[in-house]
């Protein structure tokens, strides 16, 4: 077990020493704490507000001792209170006291918090925006843990329903889609919200940083959506990415036309859905309309054939076979042109030789 | 036996070197210049004698040198310029004004489609990737357009042409493949390789020439068909949203045909049409029939004979022609121009 370092760091200061130091250890927070646990270790421990709203004010001791802050005592987060029984309501904690670059208090070292200051999340907080999420309503508090624990709020499978907890309408279509159903099945490829949006650079799909901008989300898809070893599990084409971007939409999207088809104007973003599924964008019954959305006069025209289509492989049919046909032509018709063009020199350098030597007239073309 | 040296002559030089070994005694006579004895005066005249004349034949050999070059050069350029008198006032017209504006604005727009199709199709190689990302692809779409606008303003010139035309529908008959181009094909690359001394006589099209044109015929078939079907289906487009939506498939097939028809054709006109019209030998730089529509007599002769026989026997040639008969001799037996 780590012993309370960032305490020692400071007393090291003072001391001079590290080996001084570590004799100073702390073992007072557990008394500390328990003071505060007096009140809120108690089940049922709460406080009604004059509005009537019921404010829950248990800690679970359990959760405190399980959470990657079981060396941290109450008051470092909750520094605002300096008695016991407090009087004021404590502020909301503020994370970066200890979580920033440089950090002494043995917090993970990173620039985390700035990433989230130029996230969605960070402009609508500091545009006063009090319902916009702080660290605590992603991470979690007491039981704050790391993302790698299967036990955190934000470990994979946990994110959707973090994120969802605002997010409740995309949360209900990602639930029902091909990503949220493997999810619940417990699938680990599949992708969460922070999987395609970031996690703390999230921002809006207007902005071109966004892994969502119309510009990136085919990149985006294709970070698993290109790899044979992930799709082949799940009988879906790697290839797909590919016959996208050769795609006059992946072609025109690279030039940046993007208004131009990405992965989620026909698949959607949150309600993918395979395409024997009816209710799915492209099921072959909502093809003409999901083409409608940018192709005026979309018809049914439209759903008779192949989208993600590779001329180079025998199930285009009779694309294929244009190709093919096309390559024998083409090599067929330059190979015989070319020996005509060289017999033809050939004949006028002969003829040309014989005519300096005095005769008959220089070969020529018909 | 004279032996040449960039036009000078060994025997011009030992007459250079006589004539300037006599005028030197000449001027030299028997005089002895002041303070030389008689002995001393001869040994320099001996010397003077010996040197002026290998110098002087130096000079005149570079002069001759210059004079000659001057001669070539003259006899090129006046090669030039009677070929080309020959083209404007002598020549026969191959293309009427009809043919040479088709051909113009054919080539223009091929020319526009291929420069701006090429990064179109190739937009991640090399030169063309530069092309599409500097002029950008609304940029490229749009001149592409247009080109095919001007390549379908043609096509239906020339089918109201060969229709109501009276040289129209007599060419497009002539141009009508038959067995005889299939022999010629074959006694053409016998003569090619050697094993024939004669080329097969051609009338009015060889089977170069119509299978130019046929070629032309399918490329602009498949290109407009496969191209307005491509059209078709881009949104926001006027022309585009004027035409029928065809089956996805459809539209797949015809992406994949346009895309190689045009490399077919781009690689045809590259080596094949470009051989024929500038880098065969006998055209290079280029050929001017394009621009004025004609063709000396001598091509018309050669290239062309039985549809030569048909114009004298039409009496349509000009009495200071050469005997045709010379020309024709091979012809022994065969009906003139007829069903060729």
């Amino acid at each position: 077990m780590r012993p309370a370092r960032p305490l020692a760091a400071l007393f090291a200061l003072l001391l001079l020493g590290a080996a001084a130091a570590r004799a100073q250890e702390v073992p007072a927070a557990g008394q500390e704490d328990l003071r505060c646990l007096g009140c809120h270790g108690k089940p049922g421990f709460k406080k009604v507000l004059s509005s009537g709203q019921v404010l829950d004010l248990f800690v679970d001791p359990t959760f405190l001792r399980l959470s990657s802050h079981k060396e941290r005592r109450c008051v470092e987060c909750h520094a605002d209170v300096n008695e016991v029984p407090h009087k004021e309501r404590p502020q909301r904690v503020n994370c970066r006291r200890c979580h920033y670059e440089g950090n002494t208090a043995g917090a993970p070292q990173g620039e985390r918090y700035l990433d989230f200051e130029n996230s969605v999340h960070g402009k609508a907080l500091k545009a006063g925006n009090t319902k916009a999420p702080v660290c605590q309503d992603c991470h979690g508090d007491h039981n704050i843990l790391p993302g790698d624990n299967g036990r955190s709020n934000v470990a994979h499978a946990h994110v959707p329903q973090v994120c969802g907890a605002c997010h409740l309408q995309v949360y209900a279509q990602y639930r029902e889609s091909v990503h949220g159903k493997a999810l619940a099945r417990g699938v680990k490829d599949v992708p969460v919200c922070t999987d395609c949006h970031g996690e703390h650079t999230i921002a809006r799909p207007e902005e071109t940083s966004s892994s969502v901008n119309a510009g990136n989300v085919s990149n985006t898809c294709a970070r698993c959506h290109s790899k044979v070893a992930i799709m082949e599990k799940y009988g879906v084409k790697a290839e797909q990415v590919a016959t996208y971007q050769e795609s006059f939409h992946g072609i025109a999207n690279e030039f940046g036309v993007l208004k131009a088809a990405n992965c989620s104007s026909c698949h959607t973003a949150h309600e993918i859905l395979p395409e024997d599924d009816p209710r799915s964008t492209v099921a072959a019954a909502n093809i003409p309309g999901t083409c409608g959305r940018c192709h005026p006069g979309a018809n049914a025209n439209f759903a008779k054939g192949r989208i993600h289509l590779n001329p180079k492989d025998r199930s285009a049919g009779v694309v294929y076979w244009v190709s093919l046909g096309f390559k024998v032509l083409t090599i067929g018709t330059l190979a015989g042109l070319f020996v005509h063009i060289l017999m033809d020199l050939y004949r006028q350098m002969k003829g040309r030789r014989r005519a300096e030597g005095g005769a008959g007239p220089a070969g020529e073309t018909p | 036996m004279t032996t040449t040296d960039g036009g000078w002559r060994r025997e011009d030089a030992e007459f250079v070197a006589g004539e300037v070994a006599a005028r030197v005694a000449e001027a030299l006579g028997n005089a002895v210049p002041e303070g030389l004895d008689a002995a001393e005066a001869a040994r320099l005249k001996a010397r003077l004698i010996e040197v002026l004349p290998a110098e002087a034949a130096g000079d005149a050999r570079r002069v001759c040198r210059r004079f000659a070059d001057e001669r070539e050069r003259a006899a090129k350029a006046e090669a030039r310029a009677r070929r080309r008198r020959e083209h404007h006032e002598k020549g026969v017209e191959r293309l009427t004004l009809h043919l040479r504006i088709q051909h113009m604005v054919l080539f223009a727009s091929c020319v526009l489609l291929i420069v701006t199709g090429l990064p179109i199709k190739f937009y991640d190689v090399g030169v063309f990737s530069w092309i599409a990302h500097v002029a950008g692809r609304g940029v490229l779409h749009n001149l592409h357009m247009l080109g095919a606008l001007g390549l379908t303003a043609i096509a239906a010139y020339h089918l109201f042409y060969t229709a109501l035309s009276e040289n129209g529908r007599r060419d497009f008959g002539l141009l009508i493949m038959r067995p005889q181009d299939a022999k010629d094909a074959f006694r053409q690359i016998l003569y090619f390789l050697g094993f024939k001394k004669e080329r097969p006589l051609y009338g009015r099209f060889s089977y170069v020439e119509k299978f130019d044109y046929w070629a032309v015929y399918w490329g602009m078939v498949v290109m407009l068909g496969s191209g307005y079907i491509l059209w078709s289906y881009v949104p926001d487009s006027t022309i585009g949203g004027l035409l029928p939506k065809l089956p996805k498939s459809v539209f797949d097939i015809s992406r994949e045909a346009h895309s190689d028809e045009a490399l077919l054709a781009t690689l045809a006109i590259v080596v094949w049409h470009f051989y024929n019209v500038h880098f065969n030998p006998k055209r290079f730089p280029g050929s001017l029939t394009w621009w004025h529509g004609k063709i000396t007599v001598e091509e018309f002769k050669d290239e062309h004979p039985l549809e030569f026989e048909e114009w004298r026997t039409a009496g349509r040639t000009s009495e200071d022609d050469e005997p045709v008969e010379k020309v024709l001799a091979p012809l022994a037996g065969r009906r003139p121009g007829g069903d060729r």
